[in-house]
């Protein structure tokens, strides 16, 4: 496979209104499929959330990793997407969540660690601009001196690649750790601090609203590889409701690591 | 029977199992990795199903690896680090 550029593309950005969990991990899942096909174009999707959720890995056990009767205490849904790593803890307007969909050539030839990396450069940039010193963090961390802001997770599908990344701009600590189960192995790794503790977000760093992180952000994708406006079809919307009501909303799929 | 492992430079590897007659039974590996494809998480389970428990780390990552085969690919866990979880669960408090 020969490898393609940044600029061999015309790059879509997709910023929809506040959309349920489920429907966010159906569009990832769609999307990627999409961009496989040639039906659209790579595309930058940026993530508003309907509603708190844990996002768990495809590989996490739902058991070891969520306290569920604690989520279903505090009104937090409990997806699993199609990608590996760990789980999040949203709530709306506390992250910001962006999905890259393309080509896989664009990262032909590299290590998934080198993929990883290359494809988060515009965001080092961004976060650089906003007088943030960040830098990646192998294996899929964007991190600073004040702590880890950020990770990320690919996977590959017919072609495609599918990176998406989820970042801390506020967060409440305290609930995510009564939400979420982080194991004393995880902690003994002196790279892996205490989750609360590890977090840095965005909001204290930077000061700026949330938007205005976003703005910088896109202005930044925009100078480096171009980005042009665009929205979802009614066929993708379509096809991602019924993917979510069909997989991502059932215990089914959420329980298949139990 | 629950153990983890954290691979270093890499991610956390869960294994969680029954022991029977000296066999492991109902295996379920877990963790923060990733895998392509995705399926590759059943084999696994698969490959170490009805395994004895006793084999050791070095058998145990041998099975894994062949049946993972040249194809599966794997970023944050290895054969190894998955044997090093299930020796782990088998031996509490090593």
């Amino acid at each position: 496979m020969n490898r393609t550029r940044w600029n061999d593309y015309k790059w879509q950005l997709v910023h929809a209104l506040p959309q349920a969990p489920a429907l966010h991990m159906a569009l990832d899942e769609v999307l990627t499929d999409e961009v496989a096909a040639r039906r659209r174009p790579p595309t930058l999707r940026v993530w508003e959330w309907s509603s708190p959720c844990v996002v768990i890995g495809r590989f996490q056990s739902l058991r070891n990793e969520v306290d569920q009767e604690a989520a279903q205490r505090h009104g937090i849904e409990v997806v699993r997407r199609i990608s590996g790593g760990g789980a999040m803890f949203i709530e709306p307007g506390n992250t910001i969540t962006y999905s890259l969909y393309a080509p896989e050539s664009l990262v032909a030839g590299m290590s998934f660690q080198e993929s990883y990396e290359f494809m988060d450069a515009w965001v080092i940039d961004a976060l650089q601009g906003l007088g943030i010193h960040a830098w990646y963090q192998p294996l899929n961390d964007i991190t600073s001196p004040g702590g880890k802001i950020a990770g990320a997770a690919q996977t590959r599908r017919g072609g495609a690649v599918l990176h998406h990344v989820t970042m801390a701009y506020d967060i409440d600590s305290a609930k995510m750790l009564e939400v979420l189960r982080i194991g004393r192995e995880k902690l003994s790794d002196k790279a892996t601090q205490s989750a609360a503790k590890r977090v840095d977000p965005l909001r204290s760093q930077t000061g700026r609203t949330r938007a205005e992180v976003i703005e910088k952000m896109l202005a930044t994708f925009r100078t480096r590889h171009g980005l042009t406006a665009s929205r979802l079809s009614p066929e993708e919307l379509e096809q991602a409701n019924a993917l979510a009501a069909s997989k991502f909303a059932t215990a089914a799929w959420t329980g298949i690591v139990p | 029977m629950h153990g983890e492992y954290k691979m270093p430079g890499g991610k956390l590897v869960v294994a969680d199992f029954d022991v029977r007659d000296g066999k492991l039974t109902r295996v379920r590996i877990s963790g923060d990795f990733f895998l392509e494809p995705d399926s590759a998480l059943t084999m696994i389970d698969v490959a170490l199903e009805g395994l004895p428990a006793d084999a050791g780390n070095t058998r145990h990552a041998a099975v894994v690896r062949a049946a993972l085969g040249p194809n599966v690919r794997m970023y944050g866990v290895s054969p190894e680090a998955i044997a090093v979880a299930v020796q782990r669960a088998l031996e509490p408090a090593a």
